[in-house]
């Protein structure tokens, strides 16, 4: 337990290293941009004495360093402005905005999960028969093509042609649920309104099926290369010629030593799905962070964007150290996937 | 005699880019219960797949044409269905390997590789139950301290240890045969006599017959009570050890007896030049033990 603790630490280090990059990267592209904020907070009516004011007000006329400094003592008492475009604390708006894409990505990870690991397994398991043929070319499709382009061909196919799933959206409009969690397969169900937790689900399966599609290959593929590579080894053939069942061996046996590298990148897979949700819930109107960070960036509200940015690597920190965690607990209950390792 | 195994024209062939390449031409080879047969012959001779056509291995793979008749027990094995002969597989007959560390299971226990072994046998059998039973075995195998054996992973003993875990393993269901394919090569040479002559006393005690894939005469001879010379998938010679080493009919033996190194267990034989002469008819030697 002690290293995973040491991990832990370390990781936690590394991450704040790394906000702390992120904010001064942020801040000084937000300095950079043309335009003065002060004026831009202000509209194109304002009078030169409000804005003296404000620029005085926003700690403009006072040097960079010293900016940033107030830049960080107001994100670490949780203020992050105000939003130009929507007039509410950005805290609010990525607070509202947040849970959708999470429930999106995370949906689409135990896609992953669930599709991926197994793929390969079976794959591997009928390594050079017609099973593994059509798990290598279905593979190979769904990692060729970027989310957001599944995204558009599972609408055309699964919405308008054939129309068994809704285009746009989170929950039919019929349904008013009250908002708890903001993911609103928990909301429904604290609601006790099965009804819309199914029209939630069913809402979500395209857009996390879009998101989660390169993934699974990826992990299908990584998993099945590992284990094909596992089952030349002799122990394999030991376990053959004490007549274990294929299923057992290949569970037990093959899949166990690739078990880690596959967690690994799915769990790299997973974090950069929060960057490809951006253009998944364009297509879908998913009224997510993703498409809140699109909105303001077009409005050059700048609160808003840093606000956004910061939560997102915070959100991508935040799952590298679960991800971290997990394969450090599994690597000390499986110990040795390859010899003389620890 | 009725045989424990009896091999009948066994033919092999792989499918390959350009057709099918034979391996085995027509194998004969028989083992009574208890009896202990070494099949030698160079690298390359077609020794290791006859263990895994026995096993029924071979038989499932896609690229493998194999016919002719495994009778193992009064029935045959490449005529039963697969999951039939998977049966057969680690209780009736059971395997030892060249490389005992490598062949055990590095991400399971000792102990843990023991009990999925014996739960072949008997299926609901306790994890203490089995330790139990394992504990005895590994004591039959003049292994010192089994409960620390149990508990350690594969790469936390040594090969000799791991020989000796390989050989008790093979032997905890009470197989009637055992095939080992060159076993203990990958040791130490004197590790892998003292690891032979305990397997050797342990079958003997047990009656299960073995078969004992080797390049090695000088170990053949101490070992086997009959012994089957095969040459480029053909049966060249076979015989009683004594008659067969006091006596060598064919060329390719006599060229194998003379490349056989002088210090018993060492290196692999090297038959200089290829005569002829090896492709001369089967020798065999009638009478004596059998
Ligand atoms: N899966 C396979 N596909 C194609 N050819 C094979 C396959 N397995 C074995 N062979 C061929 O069959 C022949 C016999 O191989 P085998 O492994 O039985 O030799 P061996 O007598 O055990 O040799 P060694 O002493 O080196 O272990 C070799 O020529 C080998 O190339
Ligand atoms: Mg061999």
């Amino acid at each position: 337990m002690s290293s995973v603790l040491r991990i832990l630490l370390r990781r936690l280090g590394i991450s704040v290293i790394v906000l702390i990059g992120v904010s001064m990267l942020i801040f000084a592209i937000a300095r950079i941009i043309p335009g003065d904020p002060a004026r831009i907070a202000l509209g194109p009516n304002a009078t030169a004495e409000q804005v003296v004011m404000i620029r005085t007000e926003m700690h403009l006329d006072e040097p960079i360093v010293a900016q940033y400094g107030h830049f960080v003592a107001d994100v670490l008492r949780g203020d992050l402005g105000t939003s130009l475009y929507t007039n509410r604390p950005v805290t609010t708006d990525i607070a509202e905005f947040l849970p959708a894409t999470l429930e999106l990505v995370i949906f689409a990870g135990i896609l992953m999960v669930g599709f991926g690991l197994p793929l390969g397994i079976l794959a591997a398991r009928h390594r050079g028969r017609w099973p593994d043929h059509v798990v290598r070319v279905l593979t190979l499709l769904t990692v060729s093509a970027p989310s957001f382009v599944w995204a558009v061909i599972l609408m055309l196919l699964f919405a308008f042609y054939l129309p068994l799933f809704p285009v746009a959206g989170r929950l039919d409009s019929a349904y008013d649920i009250t908002r708890v969690t903001g993911f609103l397969t928990v909301d429904t169900l604290i609601a006790g309104n099965f009804g819309a937790f199914l029209d939630a689900l069913h809402h979500l399966v395209l857009p996390a099926v879009a998101l989660a599609l390169s993934g699974i290959g990826q992990a299908a593929r990584l998993t099945r290369a590992n284990m094909v590579e596992t089952y030349d080894k002799p122990y394999i053939e030991m376990a053959e010629a004490y007549g274990f069942f294929p299923s057992r061996i290949a569970r037990r046996y093959a899949f166990k030593p690739s078990l880690i590298p596959s967690l690994t990148i799915i769990g790299l897979d997973f974090a950069a799905m929060l960057g490809n949700a951006f253009l998944v819930e364009a297509v879908f109107a998913w009224p997510g962070l993703s498409r809140y960070g699109v909105a303001v960036i077009l409005r050059k509200d700048l609160n808003a964007i840093m606000g956004t940015v910061l939560i997102i690597a915070l959100t991508f920190l935040v799952v590298n150290i679960i991800v971290d965690l997990l394969i450090a607990f599994l690597n000390t209950r499986i110990r040795h996937s390859t010899r003389g390792a620890t | 005699m009725s045989a424990l195994l009896d091999i009948r024209d066994l033919r092999l062939g792989f499918k390959g880019l350009r057709g099918i390449t034979e391996v085995l031409h027509g194998i004969d080879l028989a083992i009574a219960a208890g009896e202990r047969v070494a099949l030698v012959g160079e690298s390359g001779s077609g020794k290791s797949v006859t263990a895994r056509i026995i096993l029924g291995l071979l038989q499932e793979a896609r690229a493998a044409r194999v016919s002719g008749a495994v009778e193992f027990d009064g029935r045959d094995i490449s005529t039963m269905p697969a999951r039939q002969r998977a049966k057969l597989r680690g209780t009736e007959m059971s395997m030892i390997f060249q490389d005992p560390t490598s062949s055990l299971n590095p991400t399971f226990t000792i102990g843990r590789q023991f009990a999925e072994v014996m739960r072949r046998r008997q299926p609901e059998m306790s994890r203490e139950a089995c330790d139990r039973r394992a504990s005895e075995m590994l004591a039959e195998v003049s292994i010192p301290d089994p409960a620390r054996v149990l508990s350690a992973y594969p790469f936390q003993l040594s090969g000799g240890m791991n020989q000796r875990v390989m050989i008790a393993m093979a032997l905890v269901n009470h197989p009637k045969l055992l095939l080992a394919d060159e076993p203990g090569t990958a040791l130490d040479v004197s590790v892998q006599a003292l690891t032979l002559r305990l397997m050797h006393d342990l079958v003997e005690r047990h009656g299960t017959a073995v078969l004992f894939i080797s390049h090695n005469l000088g170990v053949v001879r101490e070992f086997a009570d009959r012994v089957y010379v095969i040459y480029r998938g053909r049966i060249v010679e076979e015989g009683p050890t004594r008659a067969l080493f006091d006596n060598p009919g064919h060329a390719y033996t006599r060229a194998l007896m003379s490349a056989v190194p002088r210090i018993t267990g060492a290196g692999l034989p090297e038959v200089p030049e290829v005569s002829d002469d090896f492709l001369a008819p089967m020798v065999r030697h009638t009478g004596g033990a059998a």
